[in-house]
């Protein structure tokens, strides 16, 4: 009866191991082989920026001029990405064709008003350590106001999976910039 | 019937038994007689014991995740990743450790559950963070109970049966809030599902303990909730028959799995009647039968239908519930407080009768007639509790019935067109019934 209790457990062990083991597997695999894209982000309001342990982001990009709303129906919406003479990402055109290349990213919403088309990207939180964190909000919300936008991040994008790499501040990644700014 | 019995009371006769012995009130041979009637209520384990010995190692396993977190960001992505599986491996061990070796020691089994279903959410947030993962808070809950479900089983826990129980609620709410209106509460169900053979072994071996009541009654709550989220994301309207059958499923469950001596009511009977009183008051409003214009507009998909299959189960639960103990010719149950499903249905029936007018706060006669049928129904039970109340000598049942009327007259103050003078009549009516009925019991109790 032990027995058989051992061996059950060695197969839930495995699948508490593995649950983790997959999200790091696929995250490393579009981390060293995806695109790199560069995106602006967009103002936001301080209250706003951090919402516990993570640092929420709004890109530059996810408004864009739009004479007419992109029917999507009920189905998923993809977006095209191109790169602008800046280096840095824009949306070329949305599609709800599901295709794995290097340049189409799946949004969380999209909606049209007065003349814009707006999406949501899915990489929108960005995770800090607890003890950096109001430090963080600080960096963020100073280098992110309309008379000074200095802040971008990179993310990789594989066969249309993306994932969130690093949040820059001023150039410098923000862990980087952090140190840098507080032994001063 | 050993759950039944006071502990308290029964260390203190034990204590007493000397001193018994030694005024001559009994002998000696009485004194060990007791002791021997008494041996198998000595506690297995010291619960106590278990609580702390389950918050030492919570409180070890998170001193370690504090200490490592505080250079977390001067650390390699390879490292903080052995870092975050490094907890789960030896809270592994120690599982695999307990059921080799300490099988038999609750102590052990409910601390190695702690251990290692706090160190695989430890692993999925950590591996989150390090790699910026975007999942939602609800993705998060449901992986974490999915992956910890079979631990309550194999190391036999209660305890952790509870926590999973409240953790489906977290979930839920986590996916259903006025943030998240997509969100679909089915799956609520199917994690309530897993846990449901758990409290079946329970029940079998362990019927009256407390922690069985617990975690009985802490599975009804949740189910209240969820029956409350799938009402909203079905949105058929047929809501008030969901919290009719809920509610007496409940209160019959309580009364046929768990019965006690004369006069006394399992905690869980206690929760399903208060929930029979709440819903009737609730249904007592006559707007619960008139705002329902939505309904007719809202396109239904295979999951909304799924939803409504499972608001529907809960009231024929009951009448069947009700059915089985009428066969067993055992029914202790009130027939009037059992009886809540279908007059609910029939009020349900009759506010259909009308067409329903385009301003939804316009009331209908069919709407009336329903809410009529609710009041008369609650005065019914109000009555039929405080009559039981006064047979059983039960002064708190008694106050339930009459606090029922009393609010059920409350709400008829505020909502109807009543005189003043009908309304204060009333009002004195429900008092003096309060006063005689106390006065009654309380003097029967005194009584020689």
């Amino acid at each position: 009866m032990n027995m058989l209790r051992i061996m059950i457990f060695a197969v839930v062990a495995l699948a508490q191991l593995g649950v983790p083991a997959v999200m790091v597997w696929q995250r490393e695999k579009t981390l060293k082989q995806g695109r790199v894209w560069k995106f602006r982000t967009a103002p936001v309001d301080p209250v706003d920026a951090i919402r516990g342990r993570y640092i929420a982001l709004r890109f530059a990009t996810e408004e864009f001029d739009a004479p007419v709303k992109f029917e999507k129906g009920n189905k998923s919406v993809y977006a095209v990405l191109k790169q602008n003479t800046d280096g840095f990402a824009e949306v070329d055109h949305l599609t709800t064709e599901a295709v794995e290349t290097d340049d189409v990213v799946q949004v969380e919403s999209a909606w049209w008003y007065g003349g814009k088309q707006h999406v949501r990207f899915p990489f929108n939180k960005f995770w800090v350590a607890e003890a950096n964190a109001p430090a963080a909000e600080r960096a963020y919300v100073e280098n992110n106001r309309r008379d000074n936008q200095n802040a971008y991040v990179t993310v990789r994008v594989r066969r249309g999976d993306a994932a969130l790499d690093q949040l820059y501040i001023d150039n410098e990644p923000l862990s980087e910039y952090l140190r840098g700014h507080s032994s001063r | 019937m050993s759950g039944v019995r006071n502990r308290w009371a029964i260390r203190w006769l034990r204590s007493q038994l000397p001193e018994l012995v030694a005024s001559g009130a009994i002998t000696s041979e009485n004194a060990r007689a007791i002791e021997r009637y008494y041996e198998n209520d000595r506690p297995r384990t010291n619960f106590a014991f278990v609580i702390l010995a389950t918050l030492g190692s919570a409180l070890v396993a998170a001193g370690i995740i504090l200490l490592i977190a505080h250079n977390w960001d001067d650390l390699s992505r390879a490292t903080r990743t052995a870092i975050a599986f490094l907890p789960l491996l030896m809270a592994q061990a120690l599982v695999v450790f307990t059921l080799m070796r300490r099988d038999e020691s609750r102590s052990w089994r409910e601390a190695a559950a702690i251990f290692d279903v706090a160190a695989v959410a430890t692993a999925i947030s950590l591996i989150g963070q390090t790699y910026q993962l975007q999942g939602t808070f609800s993705d998060f809950m449901r992986t974490w109970l999915l992956l910890s479900i079979a631990i309550v089983y194999l190391l036999r826990t209660t305890l952790g049966a509870i926590a999973y129980v409240l953790g489906c609620v977290v979930w839920l709410f986590a996916g259903w809030g006025m943030f998240s209106p997509e969100g679909n509460p089915m799956f609520f169900w199917f994690l309530m599902v897993l846990v449901i053979p758990y409290v079946a072994i329970r029940f079998r071996l362990d019927r009256d303990s407390r922690e069985t009541a617990i975690l009985v009654i802490i599975l009804a709550l949740a189910s209240l909730f969820g029956v409350g989220a799938t009402a909203d994301f079905a949105n058929a309207n047929v809501g008030a028959l969901a919290y009719a059958g809920i509610a007496t499923a409940i209160y019959l469950c309580g009364m046929i799995f768990f019965p006690q001596p004369a006069g006394r009511l399992h905690p869980l009977a206690v929760v399903g009647g208060i929930a029979i009183g709440v819903v009737t008051i609730v249904l007592s409003f006559e707007s619960n039968w008139h705002m329902t214009y939505r309904v007719a507009s809202v396109p239904r998909d295979s999951a909304a239908n799924l939803a409504v299959a499972v608001e529907l189960l809960f009231p024929i639960a009951s009448v069947c519930l009700v059915g089985f103990d009428l066969l067993r010719r055992r029914a202790a149950f009130s027939f009037s407080a059992a009886l809540l499903p279908i007059v609910a249905a029939i009020a349900w029936a009759i506010s259909k009768l009308c067409e329903l007018p385009d301003d939804k706060w316009q009331s209908t006669s069919c709407s009336f007639a329903a809410a009529t049928v609710m009041n008369c129904y609650g005065l019914l039970l109000g009555i039929d509790i405080l009559a039981r109340g006064i047979r059983t000598n039960s002064i708190a049942r008694a106050n339930f019935g009459l606090l029922l009327i009393a609010a059920l007259a409350i709400c008829r103050f505020f909502d109807s067109d009543l005189s003043f003078v009908a309304r204060g009549v009333g009002f004195i009516i429900v008092g003096l019934g309060f006063l005689v009925a106390n006065l009654l019991l309380f003097k029967r109790r005194t009584a020689p």
